[in-house]
């Protein structure tokens, strides 16, 4: 008989590194029509953090995502990166561009200024133009000036900068400490089936909601919260490496290492919490990893709510849900019926 | 999709069937295939608004990868390139007692063939340098490397590997992480200790918290070892120019760390190393160190062409790191109306044959163990062991995956023995702005809440709809002299 | 060395080869056409799906001799000098790739489908993506840009007969 349950679980998770000093610096580069060019030593790994990186330099510098082109990953030509780790690249990374794309903007306004009458902190940069505040028109295209900057001023445009989440190391004895600049925050409730005839378990439903400050790319914050997902199920009911006596893997390969296919896949639904954190670039915090922090032990506890079995020991393969209901019938008091 | 299924109507070269006949054509040199897609690009919207954040621009690599024009490194060739293959303990502790290359390296087509001794500085590792670049004396687990072929084909570079000879000491390895915490098991990497890092959190007082309580549960908990498996293999190139600068071209998601490994294992300058990681199909944390780059870079050196690696998928398995399995103890004292007055637990995890990236692990671990709860007295320790399997390492979590199903199971336990919802559970012991985590730091931007309540309310989670059938088991309880039971 | 001659994304090309290679190596290293991976080499993730003679193939456990004769047709046959494929048009718009390295692969399997079922269920569509494996993605967003490809190849063809 199939039985359907639901559980939830909530979790916490930090962003960048314990402690230790994990530093992102960046170049950004500003030409004479307005488009940009980002130097990052971040490595893309299809999490889409190049994109990111882009709509950040982007709204800093008020002009659109197309027109920032991302340099990425050579120790020849981009600067120095703690690298794609932790979480960390939206915040970390995401901050130094930033305030790379500010210095730039900072040094336009200055040109800017004299050129339009006004002091540089009346300045601020939008829709590809750096604009009087409150008297819009008033402005130059941001283009020319960057060409004014680089063939009347003398100064091209270009700007760098590095980001460092501030911590306090943690006491040896009592861990006491500060180990990270900031955290996210989220929730997945699962509804799952489980046949127990069988033990076999199927998620029919995750609702994810994730808190990752301003969400910068929120179809990336999706793609990303249902990959984490996808690998959270393969988690909590199929992946395993065995070993042998001797030590030696006896499933390494894809046929004898189940991992999620599309047909594993529950029906997602991602909600992203309202949040801004002052501390990220735009209030962004991040969200690589926590995206499948909570899925196993949402679906454990899907699985106790819907036959009543408490699987303590990952991964819930069907034998183990079948063994623990076979138990659980067996330890019930058998009714006589007078 | 007419073109599709009719091809006659497509064809501009002469039919399978003529080209067949007239035997004189089959040898021309083989011209690479036209490759077409629209130059004219179509950039999309939302790639075009300003302000640019929150916009659902879509990935400037999207369209690459749909066509098939992403170039990963194993799409990369180099003139004169050759192909590296390593040949694995199979083994997972002994001692390497002899190393005879020579069948392999006399076979035709294979030009170079690397051991331990031939590594300038063969150790390396995030925090602890356990890690040799290739096994000399002696293995600790069955993936690691000892001997590395470079031929002109993969194939032969993958016989050569079977035609080495090693002899091994096979030593009784250490398996069960719970072993490997008595004193008494002798260390895997001796004189070191087994025990390789321990954390401690202690906050408040816990044997007072557990007094103050109504009811005492335990729990115990286990996670498995999995592997990031990314799509992608990892795969690396390495080549020298005439300065004697190294290039490599690696999946490596840490370029800057990546480089000075290198520089440190070759006993090279820094600036000497270049490091370039060109778009990597998936990394998860499996690709955050040197794997194969100091070998293929010695192997460039020996032969003068670049050499290419790519891992096999069993490979990715055995030789890449993986998750931590962890052992997971939680005790926890709640009054009966839901509200945690102590926690203590203990973390057990399995370090892997080198430590590669478990102190960070084990940190992360164990400041997260408690879970976004406010809870005034707890003790938290952890420790990470090594054992002859698999390295462990970074892997998508930190092992926050991990403690998160203890801590979040052991919650719902603690719901059933109350008989209360476990969204109020949660409600009343979560964590909100300026909450003091458990290591005593205030914390802001806090949104735990409204992740339950958000997610509650769109599943449609009503709170008396539990559907748990009757007659459940109850998680164990403990008794002391000075608690209630329930 | 074995002679093989086949169509290839409509074109006839020849290779030689040693006997025991694969379709796939074929594809990638004599005809450069990079755009099918080696994700496992024993027919386990489908990296390496084309499609053979209409029936979606797996090139790893296909040997090149095998395709004598045969009409293949990789992921670098889908565009045009005037159009991406409907398919991938889809993809890149719902961001279905993340790493992109299962890319090929499943939007092969996805033509091939599409191909045969213009307008397939959600439990179709999860179906023929069941033997490519994915990491990154979740699947989720493919099968969103799969149902939209599906009407977007329906309007085209309703266009093209009329």
């Amino acid at each position: 008989m199939k039985k359907r349950g639901r559980g939830m679980a909530c979790m916490w998770y930090p962003i960048g590194f314990t402690v230790a000093a994990n530093p992102s610096s960046a170049v950004v580069k500003l030409d004479e029509d307005g488009t940009a060019t980002l130097l990052t030593g971040t490595v893309e790994t299809g999490q889409g953090s190049l994109t990111i990186l882009a709509q950040i330099v982007a709204q800093e510098l008020g002009i659109s995502t197309d027109d920032v082109n991302v340099v990425s990953a050579d120790t020849d030509a981009t600067p120095m990166d703690t690298g794609a780790i932790a979480s960390r690249t939206t915040y970390v990374t995401g901050n130094a561009a930033r305030l790379a794309a500010e210095k730039v903007k900072l040094m336009l306004f200055d040109v800017v200024a004299p050129l339009l009458n006004v002091k540089p902190n009346q300045l601020e940069a939008k829709d590809h133009r750096i604009v009087v505040k409150g008297f819009p028109q008033r402005n130059m295209h941001i283009g020319d000036a960057a060409n004014h900057a680089r063939t009347v001023t003398g100064e091209p445009p270009i700007g760098s900068a590095s980001f460092n989440p501030a911590t306090v190391a943690l006491d040896p004895e009592t861990g006491q400490g500060k180990p990270f600049g900031t955290y996210v925050y989220a929730t997945q409730i699962a509804e799952v089936e489980v046949d127990d005839e069988t033990g076999d378990v199927e998620v029919l439903r995750i609702v994810a909601s994730h808190d990752c400050g301003t969400p910068i790319n929120p179809m990336l914050v999706e793609g990303q919260v249902e990959g984490g997902i996808s690998m959270g199920v393969g988690f909590a009911l199929q992946e395993e490496i065995l070993f042998n006596a001797n030590g030696v893997q006896i499933n390494p390969n894809l046929t004898n290492y189940i991992m999620p296919t599309s047909l594993d896949m529950p029906e997602v639904e991602v909600d992203i919490v309202d949040n801004y954190d002052p501390s990220g670039p735009f209030g962004a915090k991040g969200v690589g990893e926590p995206t499948l922090v909570p899925t196993a032990a949402c679906i454990l506890n899907a699985i106790y709510n819907a036959v009543g079995v408490r699987i303590t020991s990952l991964p819930a393969t069907a034998e183990k849900v079948f063994n623990a209901i076979q138990a659980k019938r067996n330890a019930e008091p058998k009714q006589i019926t007078a | 999709m007419d073109k599709d299924k009719n091809p006659k109507v497509a064809e501009k070269v002469s039919p399978v069937e003529t080209v067949l006949k007239e035997p004189g054509i089959l040898h021309e040199p083989v011209a690479a295939p036209l490759v077409t897609y629209p130059i004219e690009v179509v950039i999309p919207k939302a790639r075009q608004q300003t302000p640019a954040v929150g916009q659902r621009a879509t990935r400037l690599d999207g369209r690459l990868h749909g066509l098939g024009q992403t170039g990963y490194i194993d799409d990369m060739t180099f003139p004169g390139m050759l192909y590296a293959k390593i040949r694995r303990a199979g083994v997972a502790s002994a001692r390497i007692k002899s190393i005879d290359t020579s069948e392999a390296e006399a076979m035709p087509g294979v030009m170079a063939v690397l051991t331990g001794k031939d590594v300038p500085n063969n150790s390396f590792g995030p925090s602890i340098k356990d890690q040799p670049v290739l096994a000399y004396e002696r293995v600790f687990h069955a993936g690691d490397g000892i001997v590395a072929v470079a031929a002109v084909t993969e194939q032969i570079a993958a016989e050569a590997c079977q035609k080495v000879k090693i002899e091994f000491e096979v030593l009784t390895p250490v398996l069960d992480p719970l072993e490997s915490l008595k004193l008494e098991t002798p260390g895997v990497h001796a004189p070191s200790a087994n025990i390789y890092q321990k954390k401690f959190i202690k906050k408040g007082d816990v044997e007072k918290g557990f007094a103050m309580s109504d009811h005492i549960i335990e729990g115990h908990f286990t996670t498995q070892m999995v592997e990031h498996v990314p799509m992608e293999p990892h795969a690396t190139i390495a080549m020298w120019d005439a300065n004697g600068r190294l290039t490599v071209y690696s999946t490596l998601g840490r370029i800057t760390l990546g480089r000075a490994d290198l520089a440190s294992t070759l006993g090279i300058p820094i600036s000497r190393v270049r490091i370039v990681a060109t778009i990597v199909g998936g990394n998860f944390g499996g690709k955050n160190e040197i794997t194969t780059e100091p070998v293929l870079a010695l192997l460039s050196k020996k032969t003068g062409r670049p050499v290419k690696s790519v891992f096999t998928r069993p490979d990715e398995f055995i030789a890449s790191t993986t998750r931590h399995p962890l052992i997971m103890d939680y005790k926890t004292g709640v009054t009966k109306d839901g509200r945690i007055q102590a926690r203590k637990l203990r973390l057990v995890l399995d370090g892997g044959a080198y430590c590669s990236w478990s102190e960070t692990t084990l940190s992360k671990a164990c400041i997260l163990s408690a879970g976004p709860y406010n809870i005034e007295n707890l003790y938290a320790e952890a420790y990470v062991v090594y054992t002859n399997k698999t390295m462990t390492g970074a892997m998508r979590g930190f092992g926050a995956p991990q403690v998160c199903f203890a801590y979040e199971s052991h919650m719902d336990d603690i719901a059933t023995l109350l008989n209360m919802d476990p969204l109020d559970i949660r409600l009343i012991n979560a964590f909100h702005e300026g909450s003091i985590s458990p290591t005593g730091q205030k914390l802001q931007s806090v949104v735990v809440k409204e992740s339950l309540l958000r997610a509650a309310e769109r599943f449609g989670w009503n709170p008396k709809g539990s559907t748990a059938g009757a007659g459940k088991i109850l998680p164990k309880e403990i008794t002391s002299g000075t608690t209630v039971r329930a | 060395m074995l002679t093989v001659t086949l169509k290839v994304n409509g074109e006839t090309r020849t290779a030689v080869v040693p006997p025991e290679t694969t379709l796939l190596r074929m594809l990638r290293d004599q005809l450069n056409l990079t755009g099918s991976k080696l994700g496992c080499d024993v027919g386990d993730c489908g990296a390496c799906t084309v499609i053979v003679d209409g029936k979606v193939v797996n090139s790893c456990l296909m040997l090149a001799g095998q395709a004598e004769g045969r009409d293949v047709q990789t992921i670098e046959g889908l565009a045009t000098m005037d159009r991406v494929h409907p398919i991938q048009r889809a993809f890149e718009d719902c961001a279905s790739l993340q790493c992109g390295f299962c890319g090929p692969g499943v939007i092969m399997s996805a033509k091939a489908l599409l191909d045969e079922i213009p307008n397939p269920t959600i439990p179709q569509i999860r179906d023929a993506l069941g033997g490519n494996l994915c990491r990154c993605t979740g699947y989720v967003k493919m099968i969103e840009a799969i149902l939209i490809a599906a009407t977007a190849m329906r309007g085209e063809s309703a266009q093209a007969s009329r």
